[in-house]
């Protein structure tokens, strides 16, 4: 171990050398503040540009920001909207076939009740047209 | 959420040592200045919702990792990793602690205009500025984001993805090998 080792201990080179390194840190300063104007006038642009990036970039997020929220809403509507237009035209249908069905049911019998009716009002028995003697009674009265 | 004048302000205070840096590491000023703006459209388009107090960590990265881009666009990337790693098996072995005597010694002549005595100050400057150019790449990185961005020995390690005994082994070597540049060109003597 030399003198100078002995001497200096770690915290103490330690020192000397943050010293030392912040010293030509400065230097280093002073000579960067100098460049040539042209450098200067590049990075300046550079500069510029990369702020009207950020600008961007920022209003960018908020307008994306802003329109997830109403995306959110708009999609809700639209997929009520799509299964309204989807369910009402099944309900109607099948709505209208009920009625038909209902109608048609409705119709039958009402037919069926005015034969019913009809054969049951009438003066004549319902078992008069199955016996053959009144076939036969029928038959022979056209010439009267 | 960093403002634009809070952007602009950093970027304003930042950006000649970026350029700088990025000179050192490429040698060529057009390429520097095309990371520089790379590096700054990076930060505002990808890191604005940042506070404005984790920019200055963010964009020491950012700098580096598009002046990494930059060598592996340029693929010679192996070629650099290759020269500055033989640099750093020669650098601070030898006469570490007769270096160590002189670092007060060369502190004191570049704080105080009397360093002029036989070079004018902006020779010294030209000077200092060769030689942190001519550091070993590792050691200059890790030099210039601890003592000039005066990042600390973490936020150092973390911007250069190396673990902080590294970064104190790297600062130690520069600061050495700078004394022993220095002193060898009549700068402290």
């Amino acid at each position: 171990m030399t003198t100078s080792a002995r001497i200096f201990g770690p915290a103490a080179r330690e020192a000397m050398e943050s010293r030392f390194a912040r010293t030509i840190a400065a230097r280093l300063s002073e000579r960067a503040e100098n460049v040539a104007p042209e450098i200067g006038e590049r990075l300046r642009f550079a500069r510029e540009k990369a702020v009207a990036a950020g600008r961007l970039a920022r209003s960018g997020a908020e307008v994306q920001g802003a329109g997830d929220g109403s995306a959110i809403l708009g999609l809700s509507r639209s997929v009520w909207w799509q299964r309204i237009a989807t369910v009402l035209p099944l309900a109607a249908l099948v709505a209208g076939l009920a009625l038909i069905e209902d109608w048609q049911t409705r119709s039958q019998i009402s037919v069926a009740a005015e034969v019913d009716a009809a054969l049951l009002s009438d003066d004549l028995p319902i078992n008069a047209y199955s016996d053959p003697g009144f076939v036969e009674y029928l038959k022979a009265r056209p010439g009267e | 959420m960093a403002t634009d004048k809070e952007l602009s302000d950093f970027l304003k205070s930042v950006e000649k040592r970026a350029w700088k840096r990025a000179v050192y590491a490429v040698r060529d000023e057009d390429a520097a200045l095309d990371i520089v703006q790379d590096a700054m459209i990076r930060l505002s388009e990808k890191y604005i919702d940042r506070p404005a107090a984790e920019l200055p960590l963010l964009f020491q990265r950012i700098v580096s990792n598009a002046t990494m881009d930059w060598f592996r666009r340029q693929k010679v990337r192996n070629a650099v990793v290759r020269n500055f790693s033989d640099f750093e098996g020669a650098a601070g072995g030898d006469g570490d602690f007769d270096i160590l005597e002189t670092l007060e010694a060369l502190g004191s002549s570049l704080e105080h205009e009397s360093a002029a005595d036989s070079v004018s100050r902006a020779q010294i400057l030209q000077l200092v500025d060769a030689q942190v150019a001519q550091l070993p790449a590792r050691q200059r990185e890790a030099f210039l984001l601890r003592y000039w961005e005066e990042l600390d020995v973490a936020e150092t390690a973390a911007s250069m993805g190396c673990s902080e005994g590294s970064v104190k082994t790297h600062c130690s070597r520069a600061v050495h090998a700078l004394a022993k540049a220095l002193r060898a060109k009549g700068i402290g003597t």
